[in-house]
């Protein structure tokens, strides 16, 4: 009997009398590839799984418990803490269920404003995947090249609202601060920089023939299946399933904006990559439309300090750079609110690894865990 | 199809259901008289009416305020002030609000064609919470429904693996219900 | 030149050809500029961390590079909100890494719970379970604060005696470690 040593299925010689074992395999929750403090319980045949079982918790926070006791403007604090590569798009979908439940009226200047942080986030966030999945798959130097214009990007916030990371800049009602001429001279100039780069990337890793030969083909995830999973973001759409909050349910005036939804065709771990890359792009062509119709006028609604929300109910969602964020949001007319959930793309992505990992070799499990762009912060909670 | 639309067929074709008194805002929401219906309700959603993306499933428990025991502090506006401002903290519940002992089950469920959502709820008793699982239908409520059962200790029967998700294994109780007290543990020692 | 540098430390035999120092300073000499940290991020933290060893502030010139397994490594940062489902995990890395040790706490969540400090399941300071030699405070802190961190824990490393048992890593199981390293 010959062995082929890539066939995937496990060896089973009752014949020859030798005698096969499935083998327990731990990964986590400290490993340099698992972005965090993730632990996968891989059940393995050879080479090959046979069971996946993440295990999560191990950043788990209660910030919905704390919620409870926090008043709306304590609360962004910890959104901002939740998918912290992207603490704008936390704030943003925190402030707009509350402005919604308040049906407050949000200035046209604060949601320019908010449509260039958010995007401008989207760029910084999806620069860390591009960093980080070119670490996973063994390519160092574009995690070098990404954080350069990462911090590029992070000056212009410092600049903004002080804060490198968590911005606590989107407020109920609007934003905290107002922005110079400075400021979008110096947008402008980083817009200009940033656009050639994007063309470097591509040569860097998109189309290197090592990284397409380890994700072409790996991890492909079919429409049908990232829709019964409830998937979101570039890993929906990634499979082909044009679903964009942005453009389905638009918020802060998207519906003005032209931008093209980056689609892929096979689900793969390459065109989860992709998808983000040319995501990139997009997302520098709506801060320049953003730019050039930022009109003079008022940043913050007029709003009590302390605010005091009607009881009811109200959910809103946006596109946040890993996925459909949703804050629900239950209020009994009280200074903080009742109850509040997080609808964390992040938390039901990561879900599907469960699925999608059965049959696949060892080697391909950071490449597919990678190409989630998963942030603990927010499966935790 | 538009919301009325999607509201109508719903109640039309499941028993006992109704549009929600209190519904989430801007959105349909139906609720349903009784856990058993719940399959039902979903089935429909998925295989006549196209809502077959599953995008949230939560709970409220509607006992009353938050416990402030424990360590988590009353709710102010002005944490570092040496004397605390002179406000209501505790609200007084609204008329449209009543506090009851029931824990309110939420489901919601996108249809990525025409861009709608709806919203089920179905009421609990807090004594014996206990629904049947949608793990079947849409593999998304996996760990939804796994997460909900660790933080408000809802049982879904049918699940395949209802275990804890989030919590640590030595955590008592659900942290997530309104009288939940933590109990310190050896990590909360000094 | 390197005795411009250090002339505390070493001294020249008159005749050019000898240095002398003591086997202390030698030693730390060695150990302060190959400080190599556990590649080990919990929360938002780690992602400040991420950007220090990253271009603009580049960790490598202070001897710092990132080790993926605690069997290599002498610094464990402890970078974001440590809760108590890791606290086991952390402890046992800890326990793996080999002898003298060091731990930094970096960010509020991890030196006292920081934003979560009232959550039932947020450890309140990560000297709970594991001695911490350098508290780096902010949420999260800046690159710079955390290269300054580490520029603080070489200054402790150059107090560290033999005599004493290693210095830093005196076995204190838990709590804040003595300041001048020794005893």
């Amino acid at each position: 009997m010959s062995i082929n040593p890539m066939n995937s299925t496990p060896i089973r010689s009752e014949t020859s009398g030798l005698k096969t074992d499935t083998l327990f395999l731990n990964m986590g929750p400290q490993h340099p590839s698992t972005h965090g403090v993730l632990r996968l319980g891989l059940t393995i045949s050879g080479e090959v799984i046979v069971e996946a079982m993440p295990d999560i918790g191990y950043l788990h926070r209660g910030v919905e418990k704390l919620l409870e006791t926090r008043t709306y403007a304590q609360g962004v604090v910890l959104a901002d803490r939740l998918d912290y590569c992207s603490a704008m798009s936390n704030d943003l979908a925190f402030c707009l269920s509350v402005e919604k439940l308040l049906g407050a009226q949000v200035p046209k200047r604060a949601q320019v404003l908010r449509v260039i942080m958010a995007e401008l986030n989207r760029i910084a966030s999806h620069l860390i995947f591009f960093g980080t999945y070119g670490i996973d798959i063994g390519a160092f130097t574009p995690f070098l090249y990404a954080f350069r214009e990462r911090e590029m990007v992070l000056d212009l916030f410092e600049m903004c609202c002080g804060a490198r990371l968590t911005y606590n800049y989107i407020r109920p009602g609007g934003v905290a601060s107002d922005i110079n001429a400075d400021w979008i001279a110096r947008c402008r100039e980083f817009l200009d920089f940033f656009k050639p780069r994007l063309d470097e990337y591509d040569t860097l890793l998109s189309f290197n023939p090592i990284f397409l030969v380890r994700t072409q083909t790996v991890g492909i995830i079919t429409p049908k299946t990232a829709v019964a999973w409830g998937l979101s973001g570039p890993n929906l759409r990634a499979s082909g399933v044009n679903y964009d909050v942005r453009q389905a349910e638009p918020y802060c005036g998207y519906e003005q904006y032209d931008f093209t939804v980056a689609l892929g065709k096979t689900g793969s771990c390459w065109d989860r990559y992709f998808c983000r890359v040319v995501e990139m792009r997009q997302s520098v062509r709506i801060v320049e439309q953003a730019l050039s119709r930022l009109a003079s006028g008022e940043i913050m609604a007029k709003l009590p300090k302390v605010l005091r929300l009607p009881a009811g109910e109200a959910y809103s969602h946006i596109e946040a750079s890993r996925g459909d964020l949703g804050v629900y949001i239950v209020s009994d007319g009280g200074l903080a609110p009742y109850r509040l959930h997080f609808r964390a793309p992040c938390f039901i992505n990561l879900a599907i690894l469960q699925e999608i990992l059965v049959g696949k070799k060892v080697a391909d499990v950071i490449a597919v865990l990678g190409s989630l762009d998963i942030v603990l912060g927010e499966v935790d909670r | 199809m538009t919301r009325e639309k999607v509201l109508s067929d719903i109640l039309a074709q499941v028993p006992g259901a109704s549009a929600a008194a209190a519904p989430v805002k801007d959105y349909p929401t139906v609720r349903l008289s009784q856990p058993s219906d719940l399959p039902t309700a979903a089935r429909l959603l998925k295989d006549e009416l196209g809502f077959d993306y599953l995008e949230m499933v939560t709970a409220v428990d509607w006992l009353g305020p938050t416990k402030t025991e424990g360590f988590l502090p009353a709710v102010t506006p002005i944490p570092f002030a040496a004397k605390a401002p002179a406000l209501p903290v505790t609200p007084a519940a609204g008329p449209d609000i009543a506090y009851r002992p029931v824990l309110d089950l939420l489901w919601s469920f996108g249809n990525l064609k025409t861009h709608l959502k709806v919203f089920l709820r179905l009421e609990v008793s807090r004594e014996k919470p206990e629904v049947p699982s949608l793990t079947g239908l849409f593999p998304a409520a996996d760990w939804q429904e796994r997460e909900t059962f660790d933080l408000f200790g809802v049982r879904f029967s049918g699940h395949p693996n209802l275990t804890k998700i989030l919590t640590p294994d030595f955590l008592q109780g659900h942290p997530l219900l309104k009288d939940y007290v933590h109990q310190p543990d050896e990590f909360d020692a000094d | 030149m390197i005795l411009d540098k250090y002339p505390a430390v070493l001294q020249a035999v008159p005749g050019g050809k000898i240095l002398l120092t003591t086997t202390d300073d030698f030693i730390n000499l060695g150990r302060k500029y190959s400080i190599w940290p556990l590649t080990f991020g919990l929360a938002c933290c780690a992602i400040e961390m991420m950007a220090a060893y990253a271009s603009r502030f580049d960790f490598d010139r202070l001897g710092v590079i990132p080790r993926p397994s605690p069997r290599q490594a002498d610094l464990m940062i402890i970078a974001g909100t440590f809760v108590k489902k890791m606290a086991a995990p952390v402890r046992e890395i800890y326990h793996q890494m080999p002898e003298p040790r060091f731990v930094i706490a970096m960010g509020s969540c991890a030196n006292c719970g920081g934003p979560f400090h009232d959550a039932y399941s947020v450890v309140k300071g990560v000297d709970k379970v594991i001695p911490v030699d350098v508290y780096i405070p902010g949420c999260p802190p800046r690159p710079e604060a955390l290269i300054y961190g580490v520029m603080e824990l070489q200054k402790k490393i150059m107090r560290m005696k033999l005599a004493k048992g290693g210095g830093a890593t005196l076995q204190a199981e838990k709590g804040s470690r003595d300041p001048a390293g020794g005893a």
